[in-house]
């Protein structure tokens, strides 16, 4: 107890004394960290992002013109009677046509051929949405019999596969961008770490030596550098999640324009702090403790 | 017993020791030795005969290539790391350039040799006066290296060997960088420390120093042992 209370003491003397060095050692873990929780952010949005797609996707089932009312309530009742299913739309014939022009009302090349057909050419149309979108599977083969296969024109499935594909290129982009970010900032930790150890092996060379002479243990050799290991790490993590936590204020509003969730960052930050806190002061210590145990190694023979 | 050479358990044994740095550089050769506890020994020879190699054997700062070293015993030939600073209490050494820390006062630079043994506070505090006393320096414990002179500074090298009440204290030149009267002093406490029954390793190249003490001296020449007599003179020229 005693002895850590003076190793304690030593590394911070030691700190004092490299004050620039201990400081850009503290900068470079914080950038780093910084990187890695962008990193999680990028994660947390994409999976709110493709949340909100998948929750988008429907399948929607037209049915020929000439299918009769029977025929298309005997398919909805089959259609419903799935658990999976969570929310139902008929569309008659005219409410079909309704939409599709809708949709289409600009298109003056649709609009006039549909004009040229004067009647409605359309069918009813049944848009499912599921719980799961893995679930749009199951409704689709059960609708593949020969029994509705005969009243059905077509089933889409939206393009919405491609959406979701098309987020997860850019934010893996994204995230390997981050990613390769992270690994330089851990290299250049790396560095910096060991060159700090170095550098107060250096300066301390006279005590060392006596240190030595005197039979000090070897801990009170050594341990004043894995001390400052972890008061960086330490010191890197608390500064970092303040930062975040003040970038996520930021970052909020911004996020809640795209998502219908006001305080998303802030919300996982604070739900998670403790997970997002140990990770990464285990992350940090493990590779400061780890760097500086190389740097004494290799220039302070004990 | 088959030793002639003294007792069953010397303070310090040297059998068949020799210390090559390099392909052409010669430390000590085949060097046989028996110190008693409780002897003052002085050791001379020239410059590079390998006085400090044979300082450097005893505190585990060097490893023999060939021969073994005890101490008390203790084989430390092959000293495992995690051993050494138990045997440098056991050992307490002196320089020839004092190796204070400047920026720590007397009793702060004597206190971190028991700080770094993990000694406690109240101890530190029984110690400190104690050692100093020997030194006859207490009255200046809150000086700083620079503000005392080149014996005060060496005697307070002494008193922070001392603070592991050594078996056996080692003097490498210890009055190298002093004056005839500041080196007569450190002589006296060292012939005083010895008087409380530990064994005193002197090395000098001081002709005087050796010929006033009238005890034993160990005479080097090129790594090897050439004399080693009870009451020896200083005889190289
Ligand atoms: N670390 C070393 N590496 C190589 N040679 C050394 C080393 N230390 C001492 N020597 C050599 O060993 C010999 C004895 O040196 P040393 O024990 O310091 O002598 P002394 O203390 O008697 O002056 C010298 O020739 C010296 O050059
Ligand atoms: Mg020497």
């Amino acid at each position: 107890m005693l002895s850590l209370w003076r190793i304690i003491k030593f590394s911070f003397e030691d700190i004092a004394r490299n004050f620039s060095l201990s400081a850009m050692t503290v900068l470079i873990l914080v950038l780093m960290l910084l990187s890695v929780n962008t990193l999680v952010a990028v994660r947390l949005l994409t999976d709110e992002a493709i949340a909100n797609i998948k929750d988008q996707i429907d399948v929607s089932v037209y049915f020929h013109p000439e299918a009769t009312a029977e025929e298309l309530a005997a398919a909805k009742n089959y259609v419903e009677s799935f658990p999976e299913v969570r929310d139902l739309i008929f569309l008659s014939r005219e409410q079909t046509l309704e939409k599709f022009r809708a949709a289409y009302e600009d298109n003056e090349k649709v609009m006039s051929s549909l004009g040229e057909l004067g009647d409605n050419p359309l069918g009813a149309t049944l848009i499912i949405k599921t719980r799961e979108p893995s679930d749009y599977e199951k409704i689709i083969t059960a609708l593949s019999v020969p029994e509705y296969e005969g009243i059905i024109e077509s089933k889409t499935f939206g393009d919405t596969q491609t959406t979701i594909d098309k987020v997860h290129t850019i934010t893996g982009q994204v995230e390997r961008f981050t990613l390769f970010l992270t690994s330089l900032f851990a290299v250049i930790a790396f560095v910096i770490v060991f060159n700090t150890v170095r550098v107060a092996i250096y300066t301390q060379r006279i005590e060392i030596s006596i240190k030595k002479l005197v039979g000090a243990s070897n801990w009170f050799v050594r341990g004043p550098y894995l001390m400052e290991s972890l008061i960086f790490s330490i010191l890197s993590v608390g500064i970092t999640l303040v930062a975040i936590y003040f970038s996520t204020r930021l970052l909020d509003p911004f996020v809640a324009a795209m998502f219908a969730k006001p305080h998303l960052l802030t919300d996982y930050l604070l739900s998670h702090i403790l997970e997002l806190a140990g990770l990464q002061l285990a992350a940090v210590l493990l590779l400061t403790a780890a760097t500086s145990t190389l740097a004494m190694r290799r220039y302070l023979r004990v | 017993m088959v030793e002639g050479d003294g007792n069953l358990f010397s303070m310090i044994r040297l059998q068949g020791v020799s210390k090559q740095y390099a392909e052409n550089s010669v430390g000590l050769s085949n060097i046989h030795l028996a110190i008693e506890a409780g002897e003052f020994v002085s050791v001379v020879g020239q410059s590079g005969t390998g006085k400090t190699t044979l300082v450097k054997l005893l505190i585990a700062e060097e490893q023999p290539t060939s021969g073994r070293i005890e101490v008390g015993g203790w084989d430390i030939s092959r000293l495992p790391r995690r051993d050494v600073p138990v045997l440098r209490r056991q050992i307490g050494v002196i320089f020839q350039d004092f190796k204070l820390l400047p920026k720590k006062t007397v009793a702060e630079n004597i206190a971190f040799a028991l700080e770094v043994a993990g000694e406690t506070r109240a101890r530190i505090r029984r110690v400190i006066p104690q050692v100093l006393d020997i030194v006859g320096i207490g009255e200046k414990h809150e000086r700083y290296p620079h503000q005392l002179s080149g014996g005060e500074q060496q005697r307070v090298a002494i008193a922070r060997a001392l603070v592991h009440r050594p078996k056996i204290l080692v003097a490498d030149e210890p009055t190298g960088n002093l004056d005839a009267i500041n080196t007569h002093e450190i002589i006296e406490i060292l012939k005083k420390i010895n008087s409380f029954g530990t064994t005193v390793l002197l090395v000098t190249h001081n002709r005087e120093i050796v010929n006033h003490l009238a005890k034993r001296v160990i005479t080097l020449l090129n790594g090897a042992v050439v004399a080693d007599e009870v009451k020896g003179k200083y005889r190289l020229s």
